[in-house]
């Protein structure tokens, strides 16, 4: 479907990704390349048992986002139609998704319909250890080329497994710094704040003030929720 | 190996089963029960289609301090072959280093003629590595299944063919292998069951920050039980303390 100057464009913007807004045209690029209409990136974010959308990237209108609201996004993106890298997907069709799957309400799935959402792609993106999700959607059903999309999908990951940190931060998934980041690992490993004492060359209290202020960046309750949050987000 | 012999006994084999685009109709396949010697064959297709004389499967291990490949088959399967075992040592460290940041496959050539580079220079995405096995060509595609599991396609050979368009495909079919390996890799199997519902509640509230007496209190149970609950899980996980207990748990994917 896509014409070979059109693919080498997504290619090329994709291999020079250093901003925000390079992620926003590789974006725009591909899914015009797919023929979708609207693209967004979403990170998952685990809140204690309910998950959050945290959107990296997106050209959905404001009032989309706002009316869908970011627990239906999050739903939607890690839904039971999302696809892995090498499956093939299958769209939601916002028509026919209140006797499907039970995803939407017959409300909700209007709302997507009017607003330009008809048919709903999500892919899972995996950048090493991360996970991301992307949502490409289109005004008609069935116009969104299948294969196409199968192959956009690998694009991304490539894309996006070149700019750890942006993605990172965009998300806002590492708070910690190096220092931190090292402490809570080893903690992670059933290490003791003397062992990490230790292994680090430097004394408890600094292990143990370290590990204190990730508590407090992550909001945690204690070392284990610390912990698990870290491991949730993919920075340790 | 003749390449040419083997893709066109490999062609006059399977040539019902596969299409050109193979994986990519994968879908309900991959739902399938899989045996190992079916996941080798898969890979042997694939290996079969981008010219390659060897290949290997390696899963990452999850835990941080362990930099190795952990081989789950080869091409010499149900043998193993030399290069597996070099890839799996201090070789293979580079690689897992990357397969845990990075989706982009890496690719080598040390065989010491001047044109084996050029097959993989044109290629987008991709970056060279130090050799994984030294004195062959290769390339090495990072995968990613559910429940965290993290590993490693890769394939050997002097005249491996792969088309810039192929690339997307190829990396995909690794993937839909390796979802489908890491569904059936035994280890883990008995790993999970060993570990009961109760105590995973317990691991789980665990990691969102409760205490002993909180989870007693959600759970209805006496504080000495749920504690009791959190000391077998982390027995049985092969930890040290609750901390490493909640880890090990969220790396293998038994809680959320």
């Amino acid at each position: 479907m896509s014409s070979p100057a059109a693919q080498l464009q997504s290619d090329t913007l994709g291999s020079r990704l250093a901003s925000r807004g390079d992620l926003t045209s590789f974006f725009m690029q591909l899914a015009a390349e797919i023929g979708a209409d609207s693209y967004m990136l979403v990170a998952i974010v685990h809140d204690q048992d309910r998950n959050d959308a945290r959107i990296v990237s997106s050209n959905w209108i404001f009032d989309a986002i706002e009316l869908i609201g970011k627990r239906l996004i999050a739903n939607l993106a890690q839904g039971p139609l999302t696809a892995a890298p090498g499956i093939r997907p299958t769209a939601l069709v916002a028509a026919q998704a209140p006797d499907a799957g039970g995803l939407l309400t017959g409300e909700e799935a209007h709302l997507l319909d009017v607003l330009g959402h008809a048919e709903i792609y999500s892919l899972r993106l995996n950048i090493g250890r991360r996970r991301l999700f992307a949502l490409f959607s289109a005004a008609e059903a069935g116009k969104i080329d299948q294969p196409a999309l199968m192959k956009a999908q690998l694009k991304c990951c490539y894309a996006l497994s070149n700019i750890p940190q942006l993605i990172a931060a965009a998300a806002m998934q590492d708070p910690l710094s190096d220092r931190e980041r090292e402490c809570l690992l080893w903690v992670s490993e059933g290490k003791t704040t003397d062992e990490v004492a230790l292994i680090l060359g430097v004394s408890s209290n600094t292990v143990n003030s370290y590990i204190t202020h990730a508590i407090q960046k992550f909001a945690a309750s204690n070392r284990a929720m610390a912990i698990a949050t870290a491991i949730r987000s993919g920075i340790i | 190996m003749k390449h040419a012999h083997v893709k066109e006994a490999a062609e006059a084999l399977f040539n019902e089963q596969r299409n050109p685009f193979g994986a990519f109709s994968l879908g309900s396949e991959t739902h399938h029960a899989v045996t190992i010697p079916d996941a080798v064959r898969r890979c042997r297709w694939i290996a079969v289609d981008i010219n390659a004389s060897a290949f290997g499967l390696f899963f990452v291990s999850p835990s941080p301090e362990l930099a190795r490949l952990v081989p789950c088959f080869d091409s010499d399967y149900p043998g193993t072959a030399a290069a597996t075992r070099v890839i799996s040592g201090a070789n293979g460290e580079e690689m897992v280093r990357h397969t845990r940041t990075s989706t982009a496959p890496r690719w080598w050539a040390d065989d010491g003629t001047p044109g084996s580079e050029q097959i993989f220079q044109n290629l987008a995405w991709s970056e060279r590595m130090a050799p994984l096995a030294p004195g062959t060509n290769g390339i090495g595609f990072p995968v990613h299944a559910d429940r965290g599991h993290c590993g490693v396609v890769v394939f050997l050979g002097m005249e491996i063919a792969l088309p810039e368009d192929a690339l997307y495909e190829i990396h995909a079919r690794c993937f839909s292998l390796f979802a489908a390996v890491a569904r059936i890799r035994p280890s883990d199997a008995g790993r999970t069951r060993s570990i009961s519902k109760r105590e995973l509640e317990c691991l789980k509230l665990t990691a969102n920050g409760n205490t002993s007496e909180e989870i007693a209190r959600l759970l209805k149970l006496s504080v000495h039980t749920a504690n009791q609950y959190l000391t077998q899980s982390t027995q049985k996980l092969n930890a040290v303390n609750r901390n490493q207990a909640v880890a090990k748990a969220l790396r293998l994917g038994l809680i959320e």
